[in-house]
Order: structure tokens, then C-alpha cells, then sequence
């Protein structure tokens, strides 16, 4: 998604969404997750979950806007988003794609695809990020 | 019972079983583990029905907090301009 983002941030706004986790330590634990040290139990306070969401941003060098769902969960409910999904939002605020539920129909070229559609296509080299909108 | 229907009974016992271990075995290949398929039915089944969102719904509002912990928005403040992708997901 990162790359999509570099090619098309000049077109599109990104937002990156964190919901509650995957595979905590006190849940379904992944063995990949041990390997590479992303062990977390589930956030039990919203300070936890800030915590957590800014580890990955640090680790990873992620580069997108980012927002962080509320302990009720609001945010994941409304879009089904848990584990992990993607959708577009058209400038009327309506749907105009809705991925399906990750990890196995979780799909980064359906959205490069619906942005070729929209603007053509793009592939930028440049590495350049900017820094992380609130 | 007769015998017939003795017979018929245990074969599809049988074809039950074979049919259980056949769906594990699956579901193992798929998830990687023993483990792992119950993760898979404890957490992942009971969100498969899920995502009611269709192409033209309205998207919804959500309250979400940014990453210094302090400042609230909507993610409906970030649509209007431009095409907006929205990205869930977590760490794990």
C-alpha cells in the first residue's frame, strides 16, 4: 500500500485506520509475529492502542495519515474492518470500492486497479514521505 | 435395527469422520497449524459474515484519534476534496 500511496498521494488521500489487533499475545498469536518481535497483547486502554499504533509508524518508517479507532470499536464495526480491509471513498462520501476481509481477500490491486481507472496509471520511484498528518 | 440399517448407519459414520478429518486437514493447510485453525474459528469465522458496506453506500463517520494520543477527528473530514483510501488494519 505504502508504494500505491507514493504513486498516487498526488491524486487521492490516504488514511490509515488502526483497529483493535489481529493477534495479540492473548489471542491468536502468530508464530511469523514472534520471529519478528511484533508481540502485543490486545490494547486494553485507548493509551495502549496509541502506543502500539505508534510503534508500527516508527518501525515501519510508515509514511500515510494515520487515525486510531476508539475502544468501542466504532470505527471497525461501521466498515467491518477487522482484520484488515480496504475501501475507497468517492468525493460524494460514498463507497466506490469495498475490499474484502483480509488477510486472504485483502487485495492492494484492486485499489491501484480502481486508481488507474480513475487517473491513469502511475508509478513513481521517488522514496520521498512526507511527514504523518494527525 | 436391522442389519441393513446397521450397516448403513456406521458407513455414514464413517463418511462423517472421513469428511470431519478431510475439512481439519483443510483448514490446517489454509491456517498453517493445528493452532492456528482454532484461532481461525475463535476469532476470523465469526467476522465472515461481516461487511454489510456495498459500492454507493453513504461511508460512515467514525471518531478517531491521532497518533499523538490528544487530537480527535472524523474520517469524514478527510473525504469531500479528493478520492479517499482508507486503509484499516493493525500491527499483529
Amino acid at each position: 500500500m505504502v508504494k500505491i500511496y507514493n504513486d498516487y498521494k498526488d491524486h487521492a488521500d490516504f488514511l490509515t485506520v488502526y483497529v483493535r489487533e489481529a493477534h495479540p499475545t492473548d489471542e491468536w498469536q502468530m508464530k511469523s509475529n514472534v520471529k519478528e518481535d511484533v508481540c502485543y497483547a490486545q490494547p486494553k486502554t485507548l493509551e495502549q492502542r496509541v502506543a502500539i499504533a505508534n510503534d508500527f509508524v516508527r518501525r515501519q518508517k510508515y509514511p500515510m495519515p494515520f487515525g486510531i479507532d476508539d475502544m468501542s470499536d466504532a470505527a471497525d464495526l461501521a466498515y467491518s474492518a477487522w482484520p484488515e480491509r480496504l475501501y475507497v471513498i468517492d468525493e460524494h462520501g460514498r463507497i466506490a470500492y469495498a475490499g474484502g476481509m483480509g488477510p486472504f481477500n485483502y487485495d492492494p490491486a484492486e485499489v491501484r486497479a480502481w486508481l488507474t481507472k480513475r487517473f491513469g496509471p502511475v508509478t513513481q520511484t521517488s522514496s520521498a514521505t512526507p511527514p504523518v498528518k494527525p | 435395527m436391522s442389519p441393513k440399517s446397521k450397516k448403513i448407519a456406521k458407513w455414514s459414520g464413517i463418511g462423517v469422520v472421513i469428511l470431519l478429518v478431510a475439512v481439519f486437514l483443510g483448514l490446517c493447510k489454509m491456517a498453517g497449524s493445528p493452532r492456528d485453525v482454532y484461532g481461525m474459528v475463535r476469532y476470523a469465522f465469526p467476522h465472515m459474515h461481516r461487511g454489510k458496506l456495498h459500492l454507493g453506500d453513504d461511508a460512515p463517520d467514525a471518531s478517531l484519534l491521532a497518533l499523538d494520543g490528544t487530537i480527535h477527528f472524523h474520517l469524514r473530514e478527510r473525504t469531500g476534496a479528493r478520492p479517499l483510501v482508507v486503509i484499516f488494519g493493525s500491527y499483529t
